[in-house]
């Protein structure tokens, strides 16, 4: 007899199996003693993807020093937002697309990664110019090329989700999945 | 009390910045199967000197696009000093071109640094030149030859002082 939950993982891992290569990977959690607030590491074939979980006073210190609108800092701050660093550790041609990705709720409602064009759209309509610190929406990385950025999950705070991410090397497609994330707390009292 | 609670994000805020100053700067400069023409532009200093692109041919141009937030572009921003600094005299030069800030902000990052910069600095404000590059994320640079073509181009932060870098601008200066 399967446990449940093993049945549900099995059933995300044959899925993405449909599309090309499926990477357990390995990863890790740190947790930096003196904020409290964890890093997920995760290293599969080639790709190597960092999750930092930010705290929404320093997302606001960010936007505010870039002239934001209130209500803009406010909306992305409304996400679960992480600073993310990818890299190629492989020997060959790595490509993303963050269109690609996508993430799953604690209810297992799957969810695709909005993406930085996304953001600009909506940040050109409030007549923000800045374009940057968020994650590119997709990338040709060379060997040793990375690259960071916020990615932004649209969930509560503290909130538990899996990432399903993928990319390419050499055209060939990889997937892989970070189980159990989780969202920073609103503020560093509560860790 | 605002400056105890201001106090405690800035030394937060630095420790998250330390998280994200982990990754190692390589040295890997990838080379472009087909070299393209660098998209010339004109662009102002800090101290609104002009600049022409078109001006650098015949030098060997380390063009690395860069903003004073973004951590690996702090990092790698010495090792650009470095190589600057070996090839005075050479037909080699680095240009920095900044994206979005103002020139007080520019001034004021630069001096906090282990080295300051004499390279020139660029003001990108709207972007338009890294849009030109296809730059999609700080810091991306690109290597071009004395004949305005891009030969290499690195994206994320690297160690430019490192002999394998160094030996590829030798190449491009030697042609």
């Amino acid at each position: 007899m399967i446990p449940l939950h093993l049945l549900f993982r099995y059933s995300i891992f044959a899925s993405l199996c449909l599309s090309g290569i499926v990477n357990a990977g390995n990863s890790s959690v740190h947790k930096n003693e003196q904020s409290g607030l964890l890093t997920f590491t995760s290293e599969d074939d080639g790709f190597s993807i960092e999750l930092i979980q930010l705290l929404p006073d320093f997302v606001h210190a960010v936007y505010a020093k870039h002239d934001f609108p209130q209500a803009e800092i406010d909306r992305i701050n409304s996400y679960c937002v992480f600073g993310s660093i990818i890299k190629n550790t492989s020997q060959q041609q790595l490509a993303y697309r963050v269109s690609d990705w996508s993430y799953i709720d604690a209810q297992g409602k799957k969810y695709p990664v909005k993406t930085k064009t996304q953001w600009l759209q909506e940040w050109q309509k409030a007549g923000i110019k800045f374009s940057w610190t968020l994650l590119p929406d997709q990338g040709v990385f060379e060997v040793g090329d990375w690259q960071q950025g916020f990615t932004t999950i649209k969930l509560p705070k503290e909130s538990h989700f899996d990432l399903i991410y993928r990319w390419t090397l050499d055209g060939v497609a990889h997937s892989g999945t970070f189980k159990d994330l989780s969202c920073a707390p609103e503020d560093i009292k509560q860790q | 009390m605002p400056k105890i609670i201001f106090l405690i994000i800035s030394l937060f805020s630095l420790s998250v910045q330390a998280a994200w100053e982990q990754p190692e700067l390589g040295f890997k400069l990838s080379p472009l199967s087909k070299p393209v023409d660098a998209p010339n532009f004109v662009l102002n200093d800090m101290d609104e000197y002009e600049y022409d692109f078109s001006e650098y041919r015949g030098k060997v141009v380390l063009l690395n696009f860069w903003a004073t937030w973004c951590p690996p572009c702090k990092r790698e921003m010495p090792s650009m000093q470095r190589v600057y600094q070996n090839h005075q005299g050479d037909d080699f030069t680095v240009l920095a071109i900044n994206q979005m800030e103002d020139g007080d902000r520019i001034f004021s990052f630069t001096g906090g640094l282990e080295l300051r910069p004499t390279f020139n600095i660029l003001l990108d404000p709207d972007s338009q030149v890294s849009q030109a590059y296809n730059v999609r994320g700080l810091p991306t640079t690109y290597l071009i030859d004395k004949k305005g073509k891009i030969r290499y181009r690195a994206v994320g932060g690297r160690e430019f002082d490192h002999p394998e870098v160094e030996k590829i601008i030798q190449g491009l200066m030697n042609e």
